[in-house]
């Protein structure tokens, strides 16, 4: 009995997560994407685009890990960005 | 505190102004520092010293420094080198201090360092004076114009990134605290603006930036113009005082520098010195609101304290 009432909490906990990722599938989306344009503007001297003036770079670069990972992860798909979308619609 | 900064081309007489300045605020009882920020220094060559990068004590209530701006800048990327490979573990595997070679080449990275000389010794307490000997005017002006500039990007970049926190924030909010992999490490994303080190350090610089802009345009801060008479210098003038002034910093004089003063002029410097005069009287009309001095050629260059007081006193005043 206890088993049972164990694979089932284990069975609602999952079905919860999923819910709850699946409400927070599209604003997470929109986190990506804000956190990539900010990597983007931040790290842009390396591709060429305008970037803030040094100053500003070199006293954000120390906290920067997370965005250059942002950014390696973003550019290793950027062949696959129209699958990408289509996922993010749940268009299969 | 009060602030002096001395513009003007290489050559014209910027460091015999800005010491001279300095030997007569010293005098008149100001606890004074003069920097040197131009990196082709002569501040030792006019107070007749050997001075480097120590502040060395020159006369009563007067120190004088030499910045070297490359060490500067090596110093402070290699401080920041230290702090990534803490930071960023997987960047020790590759090749960090290659990046850090072409990081201290990068664009404005001398303005930068120049501008943080100039926050350190701002904020030096024990003197009631500093009067900086800058760099050939078109970096001064970068340098000057940087915080307001620095100042635009990281205001939009605390907006960008109050945005990211908000939406991390609501994301949070169903899910409970966001974790991230990176580079086989866990880390948790706050969401919260004090717990993001970004956002920390961007209000910290803004705060920084917004202190030194207002301080450069205080009327705690003096900004003159060392030139000469000619007809180019006037066109040159003009566009400094512009430009300056688009990011709302007056300039307070003018000092023509080399003025030929001679009785009975022979015909080969007579047309320099009706050049003169028409600059002089060309200033005083087209830039109202500002003084304009002139300090004659003199004989020998004035060079230690007792020379460059009597040009204080006799010019600058």
């Amino acid at each position: 009995m206890g088993r049972l009432l164990d694979s089932l909490k284990r069975g609602f906990r999952s079905f919860d997560k999923g819910m709850r990722e699946d409400a927070t599938s599209l604003i997470r989306k929109q986190l990506d994407e804000e956190e990539s344009v900010f990597a983007l503007l931040t790290m842009g001297a390396f591709s060429g685009l305008p970037s803030p003036p040094t100053g500003v770079l070199l006293r954000i670069l120390p906290h920067m890990s997370r965005e250059i990972s942002v950014m390696n992860k973003r550019s290793a798909g950027l062949d696959d960005v129209f699958s990408q979308t289509l996922g993010t619609f749940d268009i299969d | 505190m009060k602030t002096y900064f001395f513009l003007g081309k290489g050559g014209v007489g910027k460091t015999t102004a800005s010491a001279a300045w300095s030997v007569g605020l010293a005098r008149s009882g100001m606890k004074t520092l003069v920097a040197s920020i131009d990196p082709a220094h002569n501040l030792g060559d006019a107070f007749a010293a050997d001075l480097g990068d120590r502040i060395t004590h020159v006369a009563d209530n007067l120190d004088a420094v030499e910045v070297n701006i490359d060490d500067m800048i090596r110093a402070y990327l290699d401080e920041l080198s230290v702090k990534m490979k803490h930071t960023y573990s997987y960047m020790s595997a590759m090749n960090i201090d290659g990046y850090f070679d072409i990081l201290k080449d990068s664009p404005g990275i001398e303005e930068y360092a120049t501008m943080e000389a100039i926050k350190k010794f701002v904020a030096l307490a024990q003197y009631d004076a500093v009067v900086f000997d800058t760099p050939p005017t078109g970096m001064t002006i970068r340098v000057l114009a940087m915080p307001r500039v620095s100042l635009l990007w990281t205001e939009q970049l605390v907006k960008m990134r109050k945005r990211i926190l908000a939406t991390r924030g609501m994301v949070e909010n169903v899910q409970g605290r966001l974790e991230a992999q990176v580079d086989g490490e866990t880390v948790v994303l706050s969401s919260d603006e004090k717990e993001d080190p970004i956002m920390q350090e961007l209000v910290a610089y803004r705060e920084e930036l917004k202190t030194l802009k207002d301080m450069f345009s205080s009327d705690q801060s003096y900004v003159s113009i060392v030139t000469m008479a000619e007809d180019l210098a006037l066109l040159e003038t003009k566009r400094i005082i512009e430009s300056l002034g688009k990011f709302r910093i007056r300039v307070h004089a003018i000092y023509l520098n080399k003025f030929f003063a001679m009785a009975n002029p022979p015909d080969e410097i007579k047309g320099k010195m009706e050049e003169q005069e028409r600059v002089v009287a060309r200033m005083k009309a087209e830039i109202p609101g500002i003084a304009v001095k002139d300090i004659p050629l003199l004989r020998n260059s004035p060079r230690g304290i007792e020379a460059l007081f009597t040009v204080y006193s006799k010019y600058l005043v």
